[in-house]
C-alpha cells in the first residue's frame, strides 16, 4: 500500500470525520436556539393517539409507505429511495471496513457481492435520479446547483465505491485512492448541502408527529375503496 | 454584493422573519430536499397539469429562498448555490403574495405527504403574516380582518342585528312546535353549555341557528349563547396574524369564562374549530380553563345518551362526506361525524379519499374571501368535483361553513347537480319530537292569515323569464305583491316608479357586469336604501359580500335556490315575523 492511498484511508478520513462532527455540532447547536413552539392546546382526536404515538408514528413513517399516499402511489419511486439509501449506508460502512477491519472482506467473501449489488443498484438509482432532475419540469423548476452537485457527487462515489469493495489495492490504487478522496470531501461537503437533511429529518418529524399525534391526526387513519 | 435598494416593506418583512421562525419553522425551511413527494398531493398541481409554479415545494421554495439568503449558512455565504434570494421591491412581494394567498388553501394535504415532514402550510401561514404585517394582503383578507378587529366578528354582524336574528329564530322554532317553552337564551350565567357560532349563520343561514337551537331544547341542555364573544371564527388563522387571531380567540374565551359557563360548544366550522378549540390558546397565550367541543361531538353524546331521539328514515337520499381540512387534517375531528352520519342517515356512500387524506374543498385558507383568486380556485376544484361526482350522492354533508360555500362553487361550476348541507341539518330533520296532547276546547275562529309577506312589495329581476316565474311564484304564495324585470335598466325604472320593500337581484345579467348593476343601486339616492337580495349563479361575485363593508348586499343566495332558504332569508331581510309580534305586543 502506497503512503498516498495510507493517508487518504487513515488521516484524511479522519480529519474530514472531525471536521463534520465540529461543523454538525454547531448546525444543532444553531437549530436548536430556536425556541420550540409550545402547544397549549388540549387534546383533539382519537382518545387514544398520543403526541408520544404520533413522534413514534411519524418517524416511522418513511418505512411504512403505505400509510403516505405519495409513497403509496408511487411504490417503484420507493424502492428506488430504498435502494438508494441502503447503498449510501453500505458506502459509509465500507469506507471504516477497508481501512479498520479489512480481513472482514476476506473473511466473509459474501460481502463483497451484497455491497457490490446495493452499491451498484443505488448507481443507477442515481443516474435514474439525474434523468428525473433533468427532465421532469417540475423537478427542475425547483432544483438548485446544490441539487444536482450533490447527486452527481453521490452517483460518481457509487460508482468508485462499486470497484473499492474488493480492496484490490494490489491491482492498482487509484480507485480506491479516488474512493477515499471523495469521501472525504463528502464528509467536509455534506453539512452545508442538502445531504444534510438527515440532520433535520428527526427534528422535523419528531415535531410535526408531536403536533399531529396531539391533535389525534397521527397514526393516519383512512379507508379506501378496498377497506380501511 | 446586493447593492440594489430595499424597500422599507421588503426589509420588514425580512427582519420579521426572524422573529417568527420556530424550531419548527426552521427544520421545515432548511430540510427540504426537493424530492418533489409533494407535488402530487395538491389539488392545485392535478387540475393545472404541467405548471410547475403550483408544486406545493415551488410555492415552498418562494418562502424558502428568502430564508437560505438571510438565515441559512450556506445561503448567506453562496445564495445562487441553494437558490437563496432576498427580496428588494414591493412589487417582488406581491408576486409572493399572489402565491401565498392565491395558490395554496393552507390545507395541509403536502405536508401529511412530505417523507421529511416539511410542513409547508405552517410556514406558508408565516409567510402570510409577514405580509400582512407590512399592509401586502388580498383586499378581502383586509377588509374581513378589519370587521373582526373593530366590529368583533368576521361579516361585521352588528350586536342588534345578531340579538334580533336569535330572537327570530326562537319565534320560528316557537312557531313550529306551538311551544313557548322553546328559547334561545342570552347571556344565562352557569350554564353548561355556551353556543358559539359563524357569522355567516347569522347574515345567510340562520336555519342552522334554529336547527341547532332545536337539538340543545330538546336534549333539555341547559345551554345560552353569548351576546358578545360569539364568533368563533378566526381569521387570524388565514392571514397569518397571531395577534388578530389571540385577540378574537380571547374574546370568546373570556365571554364564557365571564357567563361560568362549563362547555363552549363550537358549531360546525372547520377554521373555527380549529381556530378556538387549537390554535387559540397558542395564539392568545392562555391555558383555557373549560372544555370546548365541536357541536359534533355534542349531537353524537346527545344520541348516545338518549337524550334526543332520531329517525334516520327521514333522511332517505344517499348523502356522501366531506372532510373539512381543518376538522379532520388538524384536529383529528373524522370518525365522530360519520358516527352520527349512521345515526341520522339511511344511505350514506364515502368518498375517497376521505378523512385526512380528502382534498380540499378549495374555499380553505380564506379563499372565498379573496374574489380576485375565484377562476384560479375553480379550476383547482376539478379534482374535487371528480371525487364528488363518483361517490353518486346527490348530497354533501359537510361540517364546515367554508366549505358549504365552497362545495357549493364547485358543483355550480361543473355541473354536478348536488346539493350541500350539514350535520346540524340533518340531526334536526331526523329528530323525533313527542308531539303534545291537545285537549280539544272551544273553537275560537282563527284569523285567516294572509301570507307572511302580505303588503310588501318585491322587484324580483332576473333575465331568466323561468326563473323569474319560479321566485314570483313562491313570493307570491307568502302574500308578496311581485313586480318582475328582465333586465338591469327595467329593474331601475321599476324601482324608481314602485319603490319596492325589496329587490332581488341576479347581477349576472347580459349588458352591465353584475358589479356595476348593484353599484348603481347603491350609489341611487332614491334606492339606495332598499334592501337588495342577490341570487346569482356566479361565485365570484361573492366579492360583494366582502369588497363592500359600508353597504354589503342584505342577503346572498346562491343558485340552485332552495325554497326553504329563500323564504327565510326574504323574512329576515324584511324583519317579517318578529317585528310585527313586537309591533303587536307594543299596540
Amino acid at each position: 500500500m502506497s503512503d498516498l492511498l495510507h493517508f487518504a484511508e487513515h488521516t484524511l478520513q479522519e480529519v474530514a470525520l472531525i471536521i463534520m462532527a465540529i461543523v454538525y455540532t454547531i448546525r444543532i447547536r444553531w437549530l436548536l436556539h430556536f425556541k420550540a413552539g409550545r402547544d397549549r392546546q388540549a387534546q383533539t382526536g382519537a382518545l387514544d393517539t398520543t403526541p408520544r404515538k404520533g413522534i413514534l408514528y411519524s418517524l416511522a413513517v418513511i418505512g411504512m409507505p403505505w400509510t403516505m399516499e405519495s409513497t403509496r402511489n408511487k411504490k417503484f419511486f420507493y424502492f428506488q429511495f430504498v435502494l438508494f439509501h441502503i447503498g449510501v449506508t453500505l458506502a459509509i460502512l465500507l469506507s471504516f471496513i477497508i481501512p479498520y477491519f479489512p480481513s472482514l472482506l476476506t473473511s466473509f467473501k459474501i460481502i463483497i457481492p451484497i455491497f457490490q449489488i446495493f452499491i451498484g443498484a443505488a448507481f443507477i438509482v442515481g443516474c435514474v435520479r439525474l434523468i428525473r432532475r433533468i427532465s421532469s419540469i417540475y423537478i427542475r423548476s425547483i432544483s438548485s446547483p446544490d441539487d444536482y452537485f450533490s447527486l452527481i457527487l453521490l452517483t460518481v462515489w457509487f460508482g468508485f465505491a462499486f470497484f473499492a469493495v474488493p480492496n484490490q489495492f494490489q491491482q492498482g490504487e487509484g480507485l480506491l485512492i479516488t474512493y477515499f478522496f471523495l469521501t472525504a470531501f463528502f464528509l467536509i461537503y455534506v453539512p452545508f448541502s442538502k445531504i444534510s437533511h438527515y440532520l433535520y429529518y428527526p427534528f422535523a418529524r419528531f415535531y410535526f408527529g408531536k403536533t399531529m399525534g396531539h391533535r389525534g391526526v397521527y397514526p393516519i387513519r383512512r379507508e379506501s375503496k378496498q377497506g380501511i | 454584493m446586493e447593492t440594489k435598494i430595499r424597500s422599507e416593506r421588503a426589509q420588514k418583512v425580512i427582519e420579521r422573519m426572524g422573529t417568527k421562525l420556530n424550531r419548527q419553522i426552521v427544520t421545515s425551511l432548511a430540510g427540504c430536499v426537493h424530492c418533489g413527494m409533494c407535488i402530487e398531493s395538491c389539488h392545485y398541481v392535478l387540475s393545472n397539469p404541467g405548471d410547475p409554479t403550483y408544486a406545493p415545494v415551488y410555492k415552498a421554495d418562494q418562502i424558502r429562498k428568502i430564508f437560505k439568503r438571510h438565515y441559512d449558512w450556506t445561503g448567506r455565504v453562496l445564495p445562487w448555490w441553494v437558490k437563496g434570494k432576498s427580496v428588494f421591491t414591493d412589487e417582488e412581494l406581491l408576486e409572493l403574495k399572489d402565491i401565498v394567498f392565491g395558490k395554496c388553501t393552507n390545507c395541509r394535504r403536502c405536508s401529511i405527504n412530505c417523507p421529511m415532514g416539511v410542513d409547508y402550510a405552517t410556514f406558508n401561514r408565516m409567510a402570510r403574516g409577514l405580509l400582512v404585517s407590512v399592509g401586502i394582503m388580498p383586499e378581502g383578507v383586509a377588509v374581513v380582518s378589519k370587521d373582526q378587529w373593530e366590529i368583533g366578528n368576521q361579516m361585521g354582524v352588528l350586536k342588534e342585528d345578531y340579538l334580533d336574528t336569535l330572537d327570530w329564530m326562537q319565534e320560528e322554532l316557537q312557531s313550529e312546535f306551538d311551544d313557548t317553552s322553546i328559547v334561545i337564551p342570552i347571556d344565562k350565567m352557569d350554564c353548561d353549555v355556551v353556543y358559539s357560532i359563524n357569522p355567516r349563520e347569522v347574515k345567510y343561514d340562520p336555519r342552522t341557528i334554529a336547527d341547532a337551537a332545536k337539538i340543545f331544547h330538546f336534549a333539555g341542555e341547559n345551554w345560552t349563547m353569548p351576546s358578545e364573544g360569539w364568533d368563533m371564527t378566526n381569521f387570524g388563522l388565514f392571514s397569518g396574524d397571531d395577534e388578530l387571531g389571540g385577540a378574537v380567540a380571547n374574546r370568546v374565551y373570556e365571554k364564557t369564562s365571564e357567563l361560568r359557563g362549563k362547555k363552549l360548544v363550537i358549531s360546525e366550522c372547520g377554521h373555527g374549530y380549529r381556530s378556538t378549540r387549537c390554535e387559540g390558546p397558542n395564539w392568545g397565550g392562555v391555558d383555557v380553563p373549560f372544555v370546548m367541543e365541536s357541536s359534533v361531538d355534542t349531537m353524537l353524546r346527545y344520541i348516545k345518551e338518549g337524550r334526543i331521539k332520531v329517525d334516520k328514515s327521514r333522511n332517505k337520499e344517499l348523502v356522501t362526506f366531506h372532510d373539512s381540512c381543518n376538522n379532520a387534517r388538524s384536529c383529528g375531528l373524522f370518525e365522530e361525524p360519520r358516527e352520527l352520519l349512521e345515526l341520522v342517515c339511511e344511505n350514506f356512500q364515502e368518498m375517497y379519499p376521505n378523512r385526512s387524506e380528502n382534498f380540499c374543498c378549495t374555499g380553505g385558507g380564506g379563499a372565498m374571501s379573496m374574489s380576485e383568486y375565484t377562476n384560479r380556485r375553480l379550476k383547482s376544484g376539478e379534482i374535487k368535483a371528480k371525487q364528488l361526482k363518483d361517490t353518486g350522492a346527490s348530497i354533501v354533508i359537510t361540517s364546515c361553513h367554508n366549505c358549504v360555500d365552497g362545495l357549493t362553487d364547485v358543483i355550480r361550476h361543473y355541473k354536478l347537480g348536488m346539493q350541500v348541507t350539514q350535520l346540524v341539518n340533518l340531526v334536526a330533520n331526523a329528530l323525533v319530537v313527542e308531539k303534545k296532547v291537545i285537549i280539544p276546547s272551544i273553537e275560537i275562529p282563527v284569523p285567516v292569515l294572509e301570507g307572511e309577506f302580505a303588503g310588501r312589495k318585491i322587484l324580483v329581476t332576473d333575465d331568466e323569464p323561468d326563473f323569474v316565474t319560479y321566485i314570483s311564484t313562491l313570493l307570491e304564495d307568502n302574500g308578496a305583491t311581485v313586480i318582475k324585470a328582465y333586465d338591469a335598466e327595467q329593474a331601475f325604472n321599476l324601482a324608481r316608479l314602485e319603490k319596492p320593500d325589496l329587490i332581488t337581484l341576479d347581477i349576472s345579467m347580459p349588458g352591465k357586469s353584475g358589479i356595476e348593476v348593484f353599484d348603481e343601486f347603491r350609489k341611487d339616492k332614491d334606492l339606495r336604501s332598499i334592501p337588495i337580495c342577490i341570487i346569482t349563479g356566479k361565485p365570484e361575485l361573492r366579492k360583494l359580500i366582502y369588497e363592500h363593508p359600508d353597504s354589503p348586499p342584505n342577503g346572498y343566495i346562491d343558485k340552485p335556490i332552495n325554497e326553504r332558504d329563500l323564504i327565510l332569508n326574504i323574512k329576515r331581510i324584511l324583519e317579517v315575523g318578529h317585528h310585527d309580534q313586537v309591533s303587536a305586543k307594543n299596540n
